[in-house]
């Protein structure tokens, strides 16, 4: 399983080092507006070919990428229910503190887990490669986080059980 | 090292410009003033702010002799400084753009100037002497989508626009009043004399060789195309290079083009006896990666192990994440513009980046370019 890790960050940091070439671009549509392209989808010559990278059926990354914004959706591998859970719970608590973040979209697309969305903005105060070890670290800390949080569940579920079954004994 | 000064003059440079002397130059740091400063014994004074545009300043030309600086900006407007005295006054040129202004560039004679919009037109402004203001024309063909950079050729009657439609169309600006007739060529104002279709993806950074024989533009997609005898039957040809695309080129002589981007790192590319184009090295490091360096330099050879690495596939070990190259920009360089000419070449450019530096580099040192340039 760890095999495939490896293989996968390395594809999608190079794909990000490739996507993440953005540059201030004025909205056609709207003038004196500036809004990111990847969001809106207004001109269609404005965006390029979104890509999907896959570990396996169940985790999988899709970048898409625009003149002026970038758009990275996880989805992150859940094997059981309890997992399905803390996914969410744990995702859903971070996308929330989206604006600490700054990266960090508040709803996730549409078939994904947690989204980013990377402007020009951000490559301006930020630096690109910063940015890319940023989202692929998030990605190999995701994993042992939620493992970390099932275990915690587990050994908490078994305590509270052992104790109250100890009444009975 | 071609690197000869290296300023940190804010902390994002959008666009530049240099006075004719090179003593001042002008530059946006990404907000909506234009700050001029001047080179006072090794130290950079801020002598003017100019305020008046709304939003972000998306281009900046001074002329050389007239001493005007033009500024577009994304507010859809653009102004004239004259200085008068000490101060920089504007005049507001009415362009008649219902979107953002994206580029702009004096034509060779300084009578005209040309603004690229995202309104997918470009705009030819020139001075009328009865009502003592600037005027602008719309080139009537539209392209398909933001014009994204203008070059006017030496004739000064020609402008070359890219686009975001991934096109570079051609124009002729002959204005009545304002240019010369030329008998050889019957022109009228707006006529598209060339479209090239060349690239799949968007393109930036268009400009003609000093001699208007040759334009270079680049692509989104890490390519640059080089077009010969523009014209009825122009000859392109492309290079495509590995790296990230670049955002500018600049031609230091007729068969030398240098290009910047988001690698960082100035790319030289230059055309043989044969007149074929092709990447030659990066400004910075001194050979290129496989071969065997000369110099032995630490930088080097390490540059070259990780470029050897990365061709290999051999992933990175996950702490050494970060591609640290040693070089002088740390962000995209997004514009270049030239600092000497000797002749139609040039030796001495500067480039300014989104991290804010202002770089000047020089090519006397670079001994196998100086060759190249000799040619």
């Amino acid at each position: 399983m760890a095999s495939t890790l490896r293989p996968y960050l390395t594809c999608i940091r190079n794909t990000l080092d490739a996507a993440m070439c953005l540059q201030n671009f004025p909205c056609q549509e709207v003038e004196r507006h500036n809004k990111p392209e990847v969001e809106l989808k207004s001109s269609p010559e404005l965006l390029l070919n979104p890509v999907l990278i896959c570990r396996n059926e169940s985790e999988k990354c899709l970048i898409e990428t625009s003149i002026n914004s970038l758009r990275i959706s996880l989805k992150v591998k859940q094997a059981d229910e309890l997992e399905n859970i803390l996914t969410k719970k744990f995702l859903r608590f971070l996308s929330m503190r989206a604006e600490a973040f700054q990266v960090l979209r508040r709803k996730p697309v549409q078939g994904y887990d947690i989204s980013f969305l990377i402007t020009n903005y951000h490559c301006e105060e930020m630096q690109k490669h910063k940015l890319i070890d940023f989202i692929v670290q998030f990605m190999e800390d995701i994993d042992k986080e939620i493992s970390e949080l099932k275990m915690s569940v587990n050994t908490r579920g078994r305590l509270v059980a052992t104790e109250f079954l100890k009444q009975f004994i | 090292m071609a690197v000869t000064a290296v300023h940190q003059l804010a902390q994002c440079i959008t666009c530049h410009a240099w006075s004719a002397d090179r003593s001042m130059v002008a530059l946006c740091p990404n907000n909506s003033e234009v700050h001029i400063y001047r080179l006072v014994e090794d130290k950079w004074e801020k002598m003017h702010v100019l305020q008046k545009h709304d939003q972000l300043i998306s281009g900046i030309d001074w002329s050389a002799r007239s001493n005007k600086i033009v500024t577009a900006s994304h507010d859809r407007n653009s102004y004239v400084w004259n200085l008068e005295g000490s101060e920089w006054v504007p005049t507001l040129v009415i362009l008649r753009l219902n979107r953002a202004a994206l580029c702009v560039q004096w034509s060779p004679k300084e009578n005209k100037f040309a603004v690229g919009s995202g309104a997918k037109t470009v705009c030819i402004c020139y001075y009328e002497q009865e009502n003592n203001w600037w005027v602008s024309k719309l080139i009537r063909k539209r392209h398909d989508s933001s014009v994204t950079s203008v070059s006017w050729h030496p004739d000064n009657i020609l402008v070359a626009s890219t686009s975001t439609d991934g096109k570079c169309r051609i124009f002729s600006t002959f204005i009545k009043g304002v240019d010369a007739k030329d008998p050889k060529k019957e022109s009228r104002f707006g006529e598209l004399i060339v479209q090239l279709d060349l690239s799949p993806s968007w393109t930036f950074g268009v400009k003609w060789s000093p001699s208007g024989n040759t334009l270079a533009y680049v692509g989104h997609n890490s390519v640059i195309y080089f077009v010969d005898d523009v014209g009825p039957s122009p000859l392109a040809q492309n290079v495509v290079f590995r790296d990230l695309p670049l955002r500018d080129v600049l031609f230091v002589s007729e068969k030398m083009v240098i290009g910047v981007g988001y690698d960082c790192i100035p790319m030289v590319f230059a055309a043989d006896e044969r007149g074929i184009w092709s990447f030659i090295r990066y400004l910075g490091e001194r050979k290129a990666v496989s071969s065997g360096s000369r110099y032995g330099s630490q930088f080097s050879e390490a540059f070259g192990k990780f470029y050897g690495q990365a061709k290999q596939g051999v992933s990175n070990d996950a702490s050494e994440t970060s591609r640290t190259r040693g070089v002088v920009h740390e962000n995209c360089i997004n514009s270049i513009i030239p600092l000497s000419r000797q002749g139609t070449q040039i030796r001495r450019f500067s480039t300014s980046g989104l991290d804010g530096k202002l770089v000047m580099w020089d090519l006397e040192t670079e001994q196998d370019l100086l060759e190249l340039l000799v040619h």
